[in-house]
Order: structure tokens, then sequence, then C-alpha cells
């Protein structure tokens, strides 16, 4: 027999007391379940009237899919959870707000522990009846529809379980907010700044970073929020809501869900000591415990005035000044308001004038540490014998990364995972060298960034700015080039243990050409290749552009492409064997035609340079000036267009040319090609030459200072535009 | 018994309550006055179990009362402004506190609601204060507790009610031993009624008493004595509290019982005398101006 006080008893009656909760719970998941997934699919069944769908299995297909995101993930649905598990967790404890309630529910002969157990678990109940309520008409709806196969159950199912736990999480920090304050508007605000401290923090703080530090980096380690849970939901729902199948969607979701179970259970732990400890007088009182006020305005003002800094420094045009005073003026006025709500009296505004002060004075500090580099952020390098590896990314060299787990993934993520250059001398060497330096003052300055990994576990990113021109930094370079850690860190081809049996086609293409390799052939190529890329280090890529390049075409549309250089003899040997090698150089006698564009560029870059012999040029000057500026704001068109047929002329121009199209040369200099010039080269329609077909022209550039004499005449500009 | 014992609590920086000891016994009723601000509801809070104290102890029946449910299954405390649920009944409370309270005896409830004239069925929020406190006390008597703790409750019940609960009381007290507690700022509210009254002031106590025995040790005696020596030999030995003197009539407040006070007056010649009996505000008057308060200014407005 139960009885009269049992938990269940008292469960029941405290559901009483939560009718309009039970009300808006259930309500909004049915008519958002019911309700998405009837529009979703009404919207599929309106795109197969207007005849989208070619085949029933399309449209089937679209249903299913239609269905899936009316269950699963959406942005509406964690919106609501969030929302869902405010009101709970503040409906169910907001009898801590009024005295007459404390007087009742404490003087009665219940323990602290049975009401808190009482209330949270009625919480959760309320929660999962309303959530299940809506499943189930979804899926009813969906059944009835014929849009349900095991994945969209799988997404479903996986969904409910990060629902869940979002609720949890958000759940336990309203709690603890309730149990921090005395009334529903400082609960509010208490709550707000649990979810969304830390996500405004990194943010602010990332700002700073990049306003102030230069070789401060997100490239590696970015200043994002570790434990937001927002931050979580806006970041992770749409890769979640794409990923091909459940399974794929778990294996994102589930570390997530993992850290949002921690993050419960530690707000839980402290929302049941806040509760436990709670004194029944603290209801109506702006903060149950007197010494969380300071507290909570010292710790928030920081943000605030991080953020108000911020807002003035993007209006001002960036200036550092007025950021400060406004972050001083952003916390300073928090500080007062933060007064007013604790005593709900206007007249507190200068009350509590040391915790302002010390705000005021943290705020003043971080701007200091940032401003002035109090730290020596910049200057940071570690100590040799400190680091255990390191992993470099040398700006010039992008690709796309893949494996058989995740479909794309960032190079910085590779070079994370699989650089480790333990000689780490010559880039700490760099470091050094680069401490203060400005690329605007280099020959051809670019980032190098960096990722210190040191002995003590600890990962420390930084960016430097180095000089590609400087023979010291080249000699620098080629040492770490020449490592297989880096080669191994950076190209995917030399460590890539991708089964063959997923290789669908091997093309070699020099640009215009066009060969296709025999998958048979790929362990021969691969070997070859490997061998050659002994020699690769820092000079060859930077004063060498590559003759062709070797495309690995994977099932899914996965590439690997492979740079080939001249001095390549074993992979150039391999291609000629399998007749796939076509050099960079051109033969006469395939091409039809050479359009050679001039755009003139000393012209629109330094508009009076044409004036400049001219007499009275000195005299006329400002005139001169005005003139030409009125021309250049004009769009005056400098550019001059010549196509060359004759075959002799031809002849001269193609070993002065270099395939712009579809090739690109990793770490090359900017200034190997001359800017100035576009080649457009047309083949002749009867050549046996491979090109492809389904192009008309391919690009090309001239070796800067290559254009041959005739060339340059001819493209002169004359005043006339074109 | 309810024993309290150098009872300290401060709001903030505010001292409430301050090192209170007062001992209540089973089966009588006490009194607890003072003016608004005295600590009356923070001691009786404190009593219940609401709040706990920031020093010194409370026990019912010997044990602690703060967050300990055995101790509160014998008590029964209604606030000075009763809670009641949002759109409730008096049926809806019922069920409640008959889920809480073990011995709740709804049949009794129902009952003295049919002799209050309360309607079970219409909503509190539409009751009249006076029908709210009535409501609270039949909840709280029908909970059957040993102990119930009432602050302010008997403020704005009219005669026929205050009579009507008294009798109540008298019969539970009679009947199961029933200790209620009530605080009062109004002396003139607890003067039919308790038993035992404890004097708050400023968070302390300024006295606590039978109120028989202060009945008994006070006396006020008018006369008219012959001489002035009489007047010297009546008195000598006698602890007088007040004298007041209007023509040759002589109006005297003494500590003493009323025999020991005929007896005197009976030895010497006097005109005329007479022991009368003394209201519980005269009493109080004596007794605080003996320590230095005016209980005019302190609770009688």
């Amino acid at each position: 027999m139960t009885s009269k006080n049992s938990f269940l008893a008292s469960c029941r009656e405290n559901h009483k007391r939560r009718i309009w909760v039970w009300i808006v719970a259930v309500l909004s998941q049915l008519l958002l379940y019911g309700g998405m997934m009837m529009i979703y699919l009404s919207r599929i069944r309106g795109y197969q009237a207007n005849g989208d769908y070619r085949d029933p299995a399309g449209f089937q297909e679209a249903m299913c899919r239609a269905a899936r995101d009316a269950l699963a993930f959406s942005d509406n649905l964690y919106g609501t959870v969030f929302i869902l598990a405010a009101i709970i967790g503040m409906q169910g404890f907001s009898y801590l707000y009024d005295r007459r309630k404390v007087d009742m529910y404490h003087s009665v002969p219940v323990s602290k522990d049975k009401r808190f157990a009482v209330v949270y678990l009625n919480g959760i109940f309320i929660y999962l009846a309303a959530n299940l309520s809506g499943m189930i008409l979804g899926t009813l709806i969906a059944v009835s529809q014929r849009a349900v196969n095991a994945d969209v159950l799988a997404n479903a199912g996986l969904a409910f379980v990060w629902n869940l736990f979002l609720f949890l999480a958000v759940y336990h920090m309203m709690i603890l907010a309730v149990m921090l304050t005395g009334n529903r508007f400082v609960t509010v605000c208490v709550f707000l700044a649990f979810v969304f401290y830390e996500l405004c923090l990194s943010s602010q703080i990332g700002s700073l970073k990049r306003i102030f530090f230069k070789t401060y980096s997100e490239y590696y380690i970015s200043t994002e929020p570790k434990l937001s849970v927002v931050y979580d939901c806006t970041l992770n729902i749409w890769n979640i809501k794409n990923a091909s199948d459940a399974a794929d969607a778990a294996a994102i979701a589930m570390p997530i869900v993992a850290k949002w179970i921690l993050i419960a259970a530690a707000f839980l732990a402290l929302a049941y000591l806040a509760y436990k400890k709670r004194p029944s007088e603290a209801a109506g009182r702006a903060m149950a415990y007197p010494f969380m006020e300071p507290v909570f305005k010292v710790a928030v003002a920081v943000p605030v005035a991080l953020l108000a800094g911020g807002l003035v420094y993007d209006t001002s045009y960036q200036n550092e000044m007025l950021q400060m005073a406004g972050m001083l003026a952003g916390g300073l006025i928090f500080c007062a308001a933060s007064e007013v709500l604790f005593d709900f009296d206007i007249r507190s505004v200068f009350k509590h004038l040391p915790s302002s002060g010390i705000a005021l004075v943290g705020i003043l500090a971080i701007f200091s540490v940032f401003k002035w580099d109090v730290f020596g952020y910049d200057s940071y390098v570690p100590a040799q014998n400190k680091v255990e590896s390191i992993a470099i990314s040398a700006d010039g060299y992008y690709d796309s990364y893949w494996d058989e787990n995740r479909p794309y993934f960032e190079k910085s993520q590779f070079e994370k995972e699989n650089m480790f250059l333990t000689d780490t001398e010559p880039v700490l060497a760099l470091a050094k060298a680069a401490e203060g330096a400005d690329p605007e003052t280099m020959g051809d300055g670019r980032y190098v960034q960096i990722l210190y990994r040191l002995k003590s576990g600890r990962q420390v990113a930084r960016a430097i700015a180095t000089d590609y021109d400087d023979p010291g930094t080249e000699e620098l370079l080629n040492r770490i080039f020449r490592t297989d850690a880096f080669k191994k860190g950076v190209f995917q081809g030399i460590t890539d243990e991708t089964s063959y049996a997923a290789l669908e086609g091997i093309i070699y293409t020099n640009g215009p050409a066009r060969a296709v390799i025999p998958v048979e052939e790929a362990g021969r190529l691969r070997e070859a290749w490997i061998k050659d890329m002994e020699q690769f280090d820092f000079t060859l890529v930077r004063h060498n552009r590559p003759c062709g390049i070797l495309y690995f075409n994977y099932k899914n549309y996965n590439q690997r492409q492979w740079y080939v250089y001249d001095s390549f003899e074993n992979t150039v040997s391999a291609l000629k064997e399998l007749k796939a090698y076509y050099p960079m150089e051109l033969d006469a006698a395939d091409v039809e035609s050479v359009t050679v564009t001039c755009y003139h560029n000393e012209l629109t870059q330094d508009p009076e340079a044409r004036f400049r012999g001219d007499p009275g040029y000195e005299l006329y000057r400002d005139a001169v000036a005005a003139e030409t500026y009125a021309e250049y704001a004009d769009d005056t068109d400098y550019t001059v267009t010549e196509t060359f047929y004759d075959e002799e002329q031809i002849a001269q121009i193609l070993p002065h040319i270099y395939c712009t199209w579809g090739i690109d040369a990793p770490w090359g200099r900017y200034k190997d090609l001359d800017e100035n010039y576009s080649v457009q080269v047309v083949f002749k329609r009867d050549t046996a030459y491979p090109y492809q077909r389904d192009s008309y022209y391919f690009e090309y550039s001239f070796y800067a200072g290559q254009a041959p004499d005739f060339v340059v005449e001819a493209t002169a500009y004359t005043g006339e535009s074109e | 018994m309810i024993e309290i014992h150098n009872l300290t609590k401060h709001f903030e920086k505010i001292k409430a309550v301050d090192e209170v000891s007062v001992e209540i016994r089973e089966k009588t009723v006490f009194g607890l006055i003072g003016t608004n601000g005295a600590g009356k509801s923070t001691v009786l809070r404190m009593i219940a179990g609401v709040i706990k104290p920031d020093e010194g102890t409370v026990a019912v029946d010997n044990m602690p009362v703060y967050d300990n449910v055995e101790a509160k299954k014998k008590l029964f405390f209604i606030a000075d402004e009763p809670y009641f649920f949002a759109n409730s009944n008096a049926r809806t409370m019922e069920r409640y506190y008959s889920g809480i309270y073990e011995a709740f005896d709804r049949e009794e409830f129902y009952q003295y609601l049919e002799k209050f004239n309360l309607d079970k069925t219409r909503k509190i929020g539409t009751f009249s204060k006076g029908m709210k406190k009535q409501l609270a006390l039949l909840l709280g008597i029908c909970a059957h507790t040993k102990y119930i703790l009432c602050d302010e409750t008997f403020d704005g019940l009219d005669p026929v009610m205050r009579q009507g609960i008294k009798s109540i009381f008298a019969k539970e007290m009679e009947e199961r031993g029933l200790t209620p507690v009530i605080a009062s700022h109004n002396l003139r509210e607890l003067e039919d009624i308790c038993d035992h009254v404890g004097l708050l002031h400023k968070g302390g106590v300024l006295l606590s008493k039978d109120l028989e025995d202060m009945k008994c040790n006070i006396q006020k005696v008018q006369c008219v004595f012959c001489a002035v020596e009489d007047e010297l030999k009546a008195l000598n030995g006698l602890e007088v509290l007040k004298k007041e003197q209007r023509g040759s009539l002589s109006t005297i407040t003494v500590r003493s019982t009323r025999e020991e006070v005929e007896a005197r007056f009976a030895t010497v010649d006097t005109i005329f005398y007479e022991v009368l009996p003394l209201s519980l505000e005269e009493i109080f008057i004596s007794e605080t101006e003996v320590v230095g308060y005016d209980i005019k200014k302190l609770i009688l407005g």
C-alpha cells in the first residue's frame, strides 16, 4: 500500500500545481512536430505535383528526408527545447521567490531533498511526455504519408537523445539560476549569463587578440567557447542534419552529448548545493546569497565591457582609445545597473563602489594586457628544450583533405594530426627572426602558422610573418620542407592508406592536355612520385613551377592531387612510359592562335605615368593630375589585345608562357608570372594533341619579363581605347 | 515541549531576533506578543523550521526542527498571510494537507467548514481576509498536529469567530493535548486566550510568564487610609509597582498574592479598601514599567 506521504503521491500533487506548464510543453511539441511534419511533407508533395521528381524512388527519398528533418534535427526543435527547459526549470522552483509559498512549503513535514527530487523529476517527466507526444504524432503523420524508413527512425532516436541532454543542461542551468536568485527578473539575467557568458567572453577575447596581437592565429587553435551549449548547437546542428546517415550523425552528435552530460551534471550538483544552502529568507531578494552580488556584478561586467568596447571600436573606425573608453563606460553602466537591479532602487546606482572599482580596474587591466602586450604574446618563442614537436603551415599551398571516415576536413586539421617536426630549431629560428616583422615591408611577406606542442602537454599557436624572398628564410624553410615529418604532414598522398579499391581513375594534366592512366598503374606512379619527393624542398617549389599534376580520383568525388616538377625524373619517366606525359611547352604546329592581352597596369596604377615625358608636365602637373584622375575615375580601358596567327611568332611566344588553367604553383613566387599580360592559346581543330576539346581556349601567362618584343610592341597603349 | 534557547537571527545587518530563550509547555496556549518588527514572525518561522537560526537552537519534543521531517510532523504553521494554491478551494487545500499530514481528519474538516459557513467549492481567492484565516486555522486544527503556530492569525477575526476558534482550541487541548502558539501585536487579542505570554521587543524577550502567575502575583488595591501611618504599615515589606493618589483615594499595584494583601490591609485602619482584578494590559504595564519600558508605546499604541 502506498503511504499518504509517498514519493509518487508528492509527484502527483506537484503536477497539479504545474498544469499550465504541461499545457505549454505538450502543445508546443505537438504543434511543432505535427505542424512541421505536415508542412515539410506537403512541400515535397507540391514539388512532386510540379514534376520535380522523375521517379517514385526519388520522391520517396525526398519524403523520408523531409520526415527526417521534421522529426530529428532542426533549429526550431532545439530552440523550443531550450525555451521549454528554461520555463520548466523556473516554474518548478519559483515557489522559492515567494515568502508565503516558502512559509507553507518549508513548514510542512516534507524534507528538502524530497521536495527537490519531486520538482526536479517532474520537470523532466513533463518534458519527456511532451517531447514523446510530439514525436509520436510526427511519426504517425509520417507513417500515414509513407515517409518513414529505418534512417528516419534512427535519426529521430538520436535527436531524442540529443534534445534530452540539451534539455537537461539548460534545465540545470535554470535551476541553478533560480537557486542563486530571489525573483524572476534576476533569475533570467543570471540564466542568460550562464548561457551566453563563455560565448560572449571568448568572442570578445578573440576580437582583442585579433586587434592587438600580430601573431594571433586561429588556424590551429581558435578562441572558441568550449562549454557553450548554444555554440554547440548552432555550430553542429547543420553538420548533423546533413550527415549521410544516422551513424554519421551519431559520430558528430555523441561527443557533444557526452560533454553536455558533464555540463548538466556539474550544474545539477551546484544547483543542489545552492538549494540545500539557500536560506528561506532569500525569497524576493535579488540574489539569494548576498556574497554573489559583487561576484555576479564583477564577473558579468567584464564581457559586457569588452562587448561595449568592441562595438565602439568597430563604429569608430578602429579607434583604440575610444574602445577603451567604451569598455570603461560599458563596465560602469553595467555595475550601476546591477546595483539598481539588486535593490530595485534607482538610488542604489552608486552603491558598493569598491566592487565597481574592482570591475573597472579589471577591465582596464584586460585592455592593457592586450594593448601593451603585457605578457609578451607576440614575442613568445618557446625554449627549444621545452618543445616536443611542431606543426607548421607555410602560406602558399592549399589542398582539401579526406579519409575513409571524413568526407572533408581542413588542412590545419590534417597538419595537426600528421605533422610532428622534432627538428624544431629552424622553426624556432624563423619565429625569432619574425619578431616585430611587418609583412607589408617585405619583398614577399607571408604568414607561417605554427603549432608548438610543448612537453608539458600544452599547445600554443602563433602566426609569424616571414619574407619568402629572404635567402635566410629560404634556407630555414628548406630545412623544414626537407624533413619527412613536414612532407607527411602536408601531402596526404605520401601517407595515404586509402585502399586503391576506391580508386576510380588517374589523370595527368599539364593544363590543356589530359591523359587518362589505368588505375592499375597507381602503385607504380606513387612509388616513383614518393622517390622524387625526396628532393622536395622550399627552393624547388619556390623557384620552379610544376610541369603538371597527377589527379587520383576516388569514389564519392574524392580526389588527391600530386604536383609533378620537371626534375621529378622517376615520375616523368613513368608517365612517359605510360604515354601520359606532355611537357608544359607546346609545339607551335599544334596551335591555331595565341591571343595576348596587355592590361597596362603601369597606367592604371600610376595614371600620370604616360604624361611624365611630355613637355610642360612639371609646369602643369596639377592640371595633369586632375585630368588623369578624372580619366581614371571614368574607368578608362587601357587594355590592348592582339591575336597572333603566324606560326613563327607563335613559336617565339610558346617557350615563354605557362599554363594557368587548372595548374597552380604551390609556394610559388607571385612575381614569376607577368600580371600585365594574359595569354589565350587556341589549338588547331585537326591537331593530334590531346587537348581538352570541351574548352575553346586555354589561359596562359608570360613568365615575368619574358614577353617577346614584338608582342610588347603589338600590345602597346596608343591612347586609343579599344 | 518546544524549547528555544538563545535564538538569534540576522537579516543582513539587521538583528531580527536576539538571543531569545523561551519554553513552550504542552497543553498551554502560548502568546507571543510584540510590536511590528519585534521578531515574532521570525521566531515563529524558526520554530516552524522555515528559517534556520544563525545561533541558538529550537527543539520540538527534543528534536531539532530545521529540515527535520519528524519534528515538523508535530507542527502546523499558519503564516500571517497564509498561502493557498492559485484557483484552489477548500477541498483542494484539504487534499494537499491530508496528503502531507497523516493524521489529517477530513471528516472533521468538512464539519468545521459547515459550522463556520465556508463553502468548500468556492475559490479561496474570493474569500475575505478573515475567511482565509478561518480556513487556515481549520486546516491547521484538522491536521491534528501537536503544536499549531499562528502568526497574527486572530487579527481580523470577528468576535464570534474568535470565540468559535477558541472553543475548538479548548476542545482540542482537552481531547488531544493541542498546544497553540499565537503571535500577535495586540495584547487585547491574547488576553482571553493565552495561558502563558512572552513579550518580545527589539528581537529580545522582555518577559515570559504564566498569565495566572502574573495575575495571582500582582494585585491592585483601591483604598482610603485613615492615617499615613496606616499606609506605611500596610505597604511595609510589599513590592509596590505603582501608586496613584486621587484625593484620599489611593490606587496601589503591588507584587503579592491576594491573600497576603488582604491580610495586610485587614490589620490597618482603612476607611475603605478593595482588591481589584487586573486586566492583562494592566499587568503588562506594571511588569514592563518595572524594567524601564513604557508598554503603552510598545504594544498598546
